[in-house]
Order: C-alpha cells, then sequence, then structure tokens
C-alpha cells in the first residue's frame, strides 16, 4: 500500500442496506431491524438479535421484544460463534455495485470491510498529488492526475484523469473503419459508416419484404433488378385502389337504399313519367357505376396475376397477393349484391310498368297508356313498397 | 428517501407484495413514512361492511417506539374516541420492536371485532356499551352505514 492510501479513515457502510445475493432464511434476521443478524446476541430467554438492536430495544423497556421477559442488559450474551460465522458468511454485493456500472464484487459478508478498506476500485481515496479526492481506479501510481498534460496524437491538453476517455474521441487518433478498414479520425467514424461503399445495407423495398442485405456499392444493381423495387408503387397503388373502391361500393349501396326508401315514400300521385324518368336515370347511374366496377375488377385481375408471376418465390408477397384477392372476391360478392337489387329494382320497375298485377287494376287490364300506369302505381298499398 | 432504514422499506414491500386480506396500506411517494390505511370491518361485527380509513406514521425512533395510528372515518366504539385515537395496549405501554406495521393493523381490526368496554377510551361510548349493549351496536352500525360506506 501507498502512503497516500494509508490516511483513509476506514470505509463507513450500511451494514443492513446491503444486498444479498441469495435468499437468507428469516431464521437468520433479527426480529427488530429485519436483516440478516449483525453481532448476534442471546437474551436469558434464549432469543437472538443484533447487539445493537437489544441494547437499543432495553433502554425503551427492559422486556424481551417477542416475549416480554422482564430483561436486563446482563441478561444479554453473545450468540454462539457459529451463528455469528453463518451470518457472516453470507453472500453479499459490495456496497459501491451500481445496476450497470460501479463495483461487481460478490464477497462474504464479513469480508466487505476489508474490501472496501484495501481492495474496492470504486472508493474514493486522496490524490497522491494534490489531496483532492479521487476513485481507487483512478490511481495512477504516485503522480497527481489532476495535472493537465499534452495529448500525443492531437496535442491538445487533458488531465492525466481524463485521458482514456479522451483517447476514444481524439481527433489525432484514427480507427479502422469496421467494414473498409481505412484509417479515419474517431469522431468521423459514424458519418464514414453512414457513406461507407463496403457498410452492409439492406434494400430500399425492405419494408414491402425485399430479404436483401449486402454491400452499399452493390445495392445499386440489387435496386435494378430487384422485383419488388419494380412493384413497390403498384403495390402500393393496388392497395390504395382497392381501399377507393371499398369506399365507392359501399357509397353505392347507401345511395341505392337510400333511393329505394325515398321512392317508396315518395307522393304516389306523383305522375308516372317523372317516376319513370327518375328510375330510369338511377338505374343509368348505378349501371355505369357497376361499370366502372367491373372495369377496375378487371384490371385488379390483371394485376393479381402478374404480382403472383412476379413473385412466385417470395412468401411474403404471396400472402399479400392471397390478401388481394381476398379482397377481390369480397368486392364480387359486393358487385353480386349490388347486381340482385338492381334485378329486384328491375322487376319492380316492371310490375309498375308492365301491369302483371292482379288485384285493384283489372277493369284496366289491357290499358297501356301512361295515364293507367300511374293510377294502378297510386293503387299500390305503399307497404308493398316498403318491403323492398 | 436515503435514510429510510432497510426495516421500513422491507415491511412495505411486504405489505404490497403479501397484502393482509381487508387491509390495505400504501406510503404516500412524498413520504414513505406516512401510510394511507384502510381495515374492511370484521364479519359479524357492527362495523362488517364498512370501509374505515386510518393515517399511520411512523416516527423517527421506529421501530423503537410505535407507530402512530388514527381513525380518519368517524366510528362508534368504546375503545376508539371521537378524534379517532386507539386505546390499544400494544400501541402503547405493551409496544415492543418486534411488532410490525402488519401485527399492529390485524390488532386493530381484531378490536373492530372484539369491542372491550371495560378499557375505554371513548367513555361516553363505552358508558352505553354496558348499560345497553344491544343499542350501541345499532348505533355503530348506523354509524357504519352513515360514513364507512360510500
Ligand atoms: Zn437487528
Ligand atoms: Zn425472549
Ligand atoms: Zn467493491
Ligand atoms: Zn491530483
Ligand atoms: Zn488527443
Ligand atoms: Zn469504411
Ligand atoms: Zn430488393
Amino acid at each position: 500500500m501507498t502512503s497516500a492510501t494509508s490516511p483513509n479513515p476506514a470505509p463507513v457502510f450500511d451494514i443492513r442496506a446491503l444486498t444479498y445475493v441469495t435468499h437468507v432464511d428469516d431464521n437468520l434476521c433479527c426480529p427488530i431491524c429485519q436483516s440478516p443478524l449483525v453481532e448476534p446476541f442471546t437474551t436469558s430467554c434464549r432469543h437472538t438479535f443484533c447487539s445493537e438492536c437489544i441494547t437499543n430495544a432495553l433502554k425503551a423497556s427492559k422486556t424481551c421484544p417477542v416475549d416480554r421477559t422482564p430483561l436486563d442488559t446482563k441478561n444479554i450474551n453473545m450468540a454462539p460463534v457459529v451463528l455469528a460465522n453463518l451470518v457472516n458468511d453470507l453472500t453479499v454485493l459490495c456496497p459501491n455495485h451500481r445496476d450497470g456500472l460501479g463495483c461487481t464484487a460478490t464477497l462474504p459478508r464479513g469480508n466487505v470491510e476489508g474490501h472496501l478498506k484495501e481492495d474496492c476500485l470504486y472508493v474514493t481515496v486522496a490524490c497522491p498529488g494534490c489531496e483532492e479526492k479521487i476513485m481507487r481506479k483512478d490511481l495512477q501510481d504516485d503522480v497527481c492526475v489532476h495535472v493537465e498534460e499534452e495529448c500525443s496524437y492531437c496535442s491538445g491538453m487533458h488531465r492525466k484523469l481524463d485521458m482514456k476517455e479522451h483517447e476514444t474521441v481524439c481527433p489525432g487518433l484514427t480507427t479502422p473503419c469496421k467494414f473498409c478498414g481505412n484509417e479515419c479520425p474517431r469522431p468521423q467514424i459514424p458519418n464514414h459508416e453512414a457513406i461507407c461503399d463496403e457498410a452492409i445495407v439492406s434494400c430500399d423495398a425492405a419494408s414491402v419484404g425485399c430479404p436483401w442485405h449486402g454491400l452499399r456499392k452493390e445495392s445499386t444493381d440489387h435496386s435494378t433488378s430487384c422485383p419488388l423495387m419494380h412493384i413497390r408503387p403498384l403495390l402500393e397503388e393496388n392497395n390504395s385502389r382497392l381501399a377507393n373502391l371499398e369506399h365507392e361500393n359501399k357509397l353505392l349501396r347507401r345511395r341505392l337504399e337510400l333511393s329505394l326508401v325515398a321512392r317508396a315514400q315518395t307522393d304516389i300521385a306523383e305522375s308516372m313519367d317523372d317516376q319513370t324518368i327518375r328510375v330510369l336515370t338511377e338505374q343509368e347511374h348505378i349501371r355505369s357505376d357497376l361499370e366502372r366496377l367491373y372495369v377496375s375488377m378487371q384490371e385488379m385481375d390483371i394485376k393479381q396475376n402478374m404480382l403472383s408471376m412476379h413473385m412466385s418465390d417470395n412468401m411474403r408477397t404471396k400472402e399479400e397477393v392471397a390478401m388481394i384477392g381476398a379482397a377481390v372476391n369480397n368486392l364480387r360478392t359486393q358487385l353480386h349484391g349490388l347486381q340482385l337489387l338492381m334485378f329486384r329494382r328491375q322487376g319492380l320497375d316492371q310490375n309498375g310498368s308492365g301491369g302483371a298485377r292482379p288485384t285493384g287494376a283489372s277493369s284496366q287490364a289491357g290499358d297501356n297508356s301512361v295515364l293507367g300506369h300511374a293510377r294502378r302505381m297510386s293503387d299500390m298499398p305503399s307497404g308493398d313498397r316498403v318491403k323492398l | 428517501m436515503a435514510n429510510l432504514p432497510k426495516r421500513i422499506i422491507k415491511e412495505t414491500q411486504r405489505l404490497t407484495e403479501e397484502p393482509v386480506p381487508g387491509i390495505n396500506a400504501v406510503p404516500h411517494e412524498d413520504n414513505l413514512r406516512y401510510f394511507d390505511v384502510s381495515i374492511h370491518g370484521p364479519s359479524q361485527s357492527p362495523y362488517e361492511g364498512g370501509i374505515f380509513r386510518l393515517e399511520l406514521f411512523l416516527p423517527e425512533d421506529y421501530p423503537m417506539c410505535p407507530p402512530k395510528i388514527r381513525f380518519l372515518t368517524k366510528i362508534y366504539h368504546p375503545n376508539i374516541d371521537r378524534l379517532g385515537r386507539i386505546c390499544l395496549d400494544v400501541l402503547k405501554s405493551n409496544w415492543s420492536p418486534a411488532l410490525q406495521i402488519r401485527t399492529i393493523l390485524l390488532s386493530i381490526q381484531a378490536l373492530l371485532g372484539a369491542p372491550n368496554p371495560d378499557d375505554p377510551l371513548a367513555n361516553d361510548v363505552a358508558q352505553k356499551w354496558k348499560e345497553d349493549e344491544k343499542t350501541a351496536i345499532e348505533t355503530a352500525r348506523q354509524w357504519t352505514r352513515t360514513h364507512a360506506m360510500s
């Protein structure tokens, strides 16, 4: 030991704040402080406490804290050595341990004091040169670590204490790039790695499933040949198109339903001409909407085929295709529903204009004039229409 | 709270990890020696169904001296006075440093189940309890409904 470290006072630490590495049996714990016994003492009623704990307790009350037997200081004695050894051999962490940092020593509790006094690197000691407090790990022989000295690589001035840390960022020191091996000033390393040709990068289409990894210098080559790079815009466009179609479909259906209800509620005295024209116009609307849907669906079918061809070897995209396929089928079902609706409407119109109603209009059967239609429409009980 | 004794830390941990049924004790975040306590009235007692709030404070020399405890919820009980102070030997002369928060709270819960009018703190209540126990118990029940069930 150097002359500089010997005047350090005996280290103080809270023995009851120690962290035990293994579970400690409750029987080894003091009933008062509830920590593993420290200097165990036993009473005449055969209860055991830390010497400090029982002494303090007797100052407050002259009875045993466990069974209230009258007690005095002369009724307590050191516990058997075997018990003292047992608790002193319990393994603890060094009091200077910190989560992830600090001293990593684990040791028998009885050795903690000696460890702190002689060995622990995370104890503050006096600097041999200037008496300032430093960690033992920063001690360097018998010299003061607080004097600045010149860095031999960049000739900047740094304290001896900080030199190791400085060297990790010293601009005068170079480090080989871990990718290309070229020497690089240490502070520049992150910038260099961001453009280094030999660095490992992933494909720009990684977000849509390209598994390619490789050197940055080869990534351009890959991009031009990467099938996913090519279809990425298509894939994304398809997705948004699908969403649009679904939305449109929903709107159409609502419009259809609304118009049916509205029609049922229309004043039934309205002239047949107006009514017919409105129905025909609406039908025309719906038909053209349906045609657009058909066209979109065919486009999607073609794209789906293209995609399947492109990516028959790519599981992820296969799933994507399956999803699109399912969406298309869904659309198809919806379309089918729309068609059904349309057929039913056409049926209604024929009923309205074809006059195949058995009741209420028999006297005018065969009358194909517009007025006749109007009358028959008005004869229809409105409840019948609402059922549509 | 760097100087909070290990014993208090341990007791607090155990109170939350292995809670006593019907008893709840949570330390204040800004003062780890001050606990909000609630005790469920024991079944078969006039306090059944009630939840009683208490405050508990661990003085500087705890466990050499007992914790300070007081009912915050109004309660009709011969051993608890109007200010919520509790007449319980283990909280006074019979305190022992080997007792703990959990054992003390259990004693208080037991006191609710077994009122002791011969060692009263609330003299008027104790008097009623001795003269007409039936009425006293009914009053205790009523107070429980009014003050401890909301
Ligand atoms: Zn102790
Ligand atoms: Zn004893
Ligand atoms: Zn250490
Ligand atoms: Zn120095
Ligand atoms: Zn340097
Ligand atoms: Zn490089
Ligand atoms: Zn790619």
